[in-house]
């Protein structure tokens, strides 16, 4: 067949065939080759935790994904496309200068049995960002979080002087044999570590000195995501209130074992 | 026990029953390896196929599932390269029905050529005048594709994409899958097409032989045709048995009916294809070789009810049911008509192979019967059990069905 054996003799029928062929080789092993550079590059950049996030995010049920304007009611059905990063969004901004936020409730809300603290803001995975006097922030977990854990068997807490960065990793905990990813809601480097029962886990130096609050929900947003956060849990139990209900006090004992890694995924946003 | 192995928000049987369905799947793959093995130590002659009738039940399988598994190009084309992006809900199972379609019929073709340390050969002295070359250079890559599509499927899985470089390989790979998806359309066309092209240039076998398009006869266009509307039909199925045995909701009914639409649409202009080329046969091709076509319907069993069942039973039928917008919001009708539509190929691709072979050319020949050895059937029922072992297990630990999720979560609401 090829140039070396007795007899080859090259035809149009073997350079059309061959050509073709070799082609076609070349094409899906280049492909390989050019996405194994990539990824190698994007292993060597640190951007494993932001294209874990992405990659999470595009594979979350729509419904998971909706907008914080569409939760508040001042939009119709329109799902995030910018993985709750409210920073790079367009619309977010012209709707905050159209209609900047209303004055902040007098008292802390509540919604559906869980309180929401008016002096903290709230991230999407659950965690709540309460800025200090001396320019750090604290993060923990928000209510609802919080009972579903109860007291973690086990929690992994990043290193002091550790940079973190929104919907990055911001700590680890295990419990009923599950492991949840706690996404960080802020950028900035881990000044001090607490616990579940400090109340909250993490105090953060927020990146370039202070604290970019543009994705995080305002006490009289989260109500709304509250309540729709609520009502995800009990689908995934298979079951819902018409009145919505006050969630028990003690979550994590209450969710059967069988549901026990979806109600996670669907509260801490885990694929 | 293996619960950190499952995606999240999806629930799986315990291990203990995924062990006792597994069992049974993994003691037929034995018994099948053990009739490999067979064949291969000892040889061909462990077959009931002869110099004569060189094509059997082994052929008539690699033709099926081929056919079957051309879900995965087809769904791939339609997603990557036409947008359709609702068949994103099916596109992973896909990949894996094709993959084990198409490793099981390459692992059958190692058996069934007899020297299978020799199968090099084939890429070192191509006959590049020959149609089962393209198939045989085709095939292997078109594999190689589909090994490399399954890959970022299987690096999904919620253990391995722990692992940062793992996780960012996947990411990366998927961003390039359109070509890929756009490299797996151009192999599989040529060598469906090759497949069917096959018989078609057999001259020595009128029944077979058709006139065609420049080097092309048209079996070459019709195993195209048949082939991509029958690999949605299959998907469609597939996806419908998973989820009556696992009892999950797996995809939205509206996936399952936009893979019966285009499934319907390929199918009717297949069966007019088929038609036409039928009626050209019969009054030109078959006469013009020495033979009235009704000659090749006189040996029984093979008698016109068979050309009746191919054209209308199988193809009319449920391409008539999948085209019809109320029809195909009924599970039933589109899964009967999927039924049909798989059947139908694989009573295609049976006559072909069996139907060509069995019947006499010349004046001294006799019609011919062929009954596989227990040994051919062992081999033949171990690749479905392969098959259904690695979609099994893909459809355990990996994300199959990213529908499954938010279908698991549909409120039913009490008022109590």
């Amino acid at each position: 067949m090829f140039p070396g054996i007795d007899g080859f003799e090259w035809t149009p029928g073997h350079l059309i065939f061959l050509g073709i062929f070799y082609t076609v080789v070349a094409v899906v092993f280049l492909t390989l080759a050019l996405a194994a550079v990539r990824a190698w590059r994007s292993y060597r950049a640190n951007r494993a935790e932001a294209i874990r996030w992405q990659a999470d995010f595009h594979d979350l049920p729509a419904r998971d994904r909706a907008c914080r304007h569409a939760l508040t009611g001042e939009m119709r059905e329109r799902v995030c496309e910018l993985g709750f990063d409210c920073r790079r969004c367009e619309t977010h901004a012209r709707l905050l200068e159209e209609r900047p936020p209303a004055q902040a409730p007098a008292a802390d809300t509540e919604a559906g049995g869980v309180r929401l603290p008016l002096d903290r803001l709230y991230h999407r995975g659950h965690t709540w960002v309460r800025p200090e006097k001396d320019g750090t922030v604290t993060v923990g977990l928000d209510e609802l979080a919080s009972r579903l854990m109860g007291t973690p068997d086990r929690v992994r807490l990043p290193k002091a002087g550790r940079r973190i960065s929104v919907n990055g990793t911001g700590w680890r905990m295990w419990k009923h044999g599950s492991d949840v990813r706690v996404l960080s809601p802020v950028d900035g480097e881990v000044a001090a570590t607490g616990g579940p029962e400090a109340g909250w886990y993490l105090k953060v130096k927020p990146a370039e000195g202070r604290l970019d609050a543009r994705h995080l929900l305002r006490p009289d947003e989260a109500a709304p995501w509250m309540r729709r956060e609520l009502e995800r849990v009990q689908w995934t139990l298979g079951h819902s209130l018409a009145d919505g209900g006050v969630m028990v006090q003690n979550l994590s004992e209450a969710v059967p074992a069988e549901a026990w890694d979806a109600v996670c995924a669907g509260v801490f946003l885990q694929v | 026990m293996d619960r950190a192995l499952i995606s999240r928000g999806v629930r799986r049987c315990s291990p203990r029953q995924f062990l006792l369905w597994l069992v049974p799947w993994a003691a037929l793959a034995a018994f099948g390896a053990y009739s490999a093995g067979l064949c291969l130590v000892r040889g061909l002659n462990q077959t009931n196929m002869d110099n004569r009738f060189a094509f059997g039940l082994w052929i008539f399988l690699d033709l099926t599932v081929i056919a079957l598994g051309a879900g995965a190009f087809f769904t791939g084309f339609l997603l990557y390269i036409l947008k359709r992006h609702e068949l994103k809900a099916v596109i992973n199972s896909a990949v894996v029905i094709g993959f084990v379609c198409y490793s099981g019929a390459v692992v059958v073709l190692m058996v069934d050529v007899g020297q299978p340390l020799r199968a090099w050969f084939t890429f070192w002295h191509p006959n590049v005048h020959s149609m089962l070359t393209e198939v045989t250079f085709c095939i292997t890559c078109y594999l190689t594709v589909l090994a490399i599509e399954y890959l970022p499927i299987l690096l999904k899985n919620r253990k391995i994409r722990q692992v940062p470089s793992f996780l960012v390989f996947e990411f990366e790979l998927h961003k390039v899958m359109y070509v890929l998806a756009g490299v797996g359309t151009f192999l599989s066309f040529f060598h469906q097409g090759s497949l069917g092209g096959l018989y078609g240039v057999l001259r020595g076998r009128p029944f077979a032989f058709r006139e065609g398009f420049a080097i092309w006869p048209s079996t070459f266009f019709l195993f195209i045709l048949s082939a991509a509307a029958a690999g949605p039909a299959f998907i469609l199925l597939t996806t419908w048995l998973v989820s009556k045995i696992s009892r999950k909701r797996l995809v939205k009914l509206e996936v399952m009916a936009e893979l019966g639409r285009i499934s319907g649409v390929l199918l009717i202009v297949y069966v007019l294809a088929k038609a036409v080329d039928t009626l050209v046969w019969i009054n030109e091709t078959a006469p013009a070789t020495g033979f009235a076509a009704h000659q090749f319907y006189a040996w029984r069993p093979f008698g016109t009810w068979i050309l009746f069942a191919e054209i209308v039973v199988f193809g009319l039928a449920p391409a008539l049911v999948l085209l019809d917008e109320k029809k195909r919001q009924r599970t039933g009708w589109l899964v009967g008509a999927a039924v049909l539509v798989c059947s139908g190929i694989g009573l295609n691709r049976f006559v072909l192979t069996i139907q060509t072979l069995a019947l006499p050319t010349l004046p001294f020949d006799a019609f011919l019967s062929y009954t596989p050895s227990w040994q051919e059937v062992g081999t033949f029922l171990a690749v479905i059990a392969y098959g259904v072992l690695v979609y099994s297990l893909s459809f355990r630990y990996l994300p199959l069905f990213p529908q499954e999720r938010e279908l698991a979560e549909v409120p039913r609401v009490s008022g109590d």
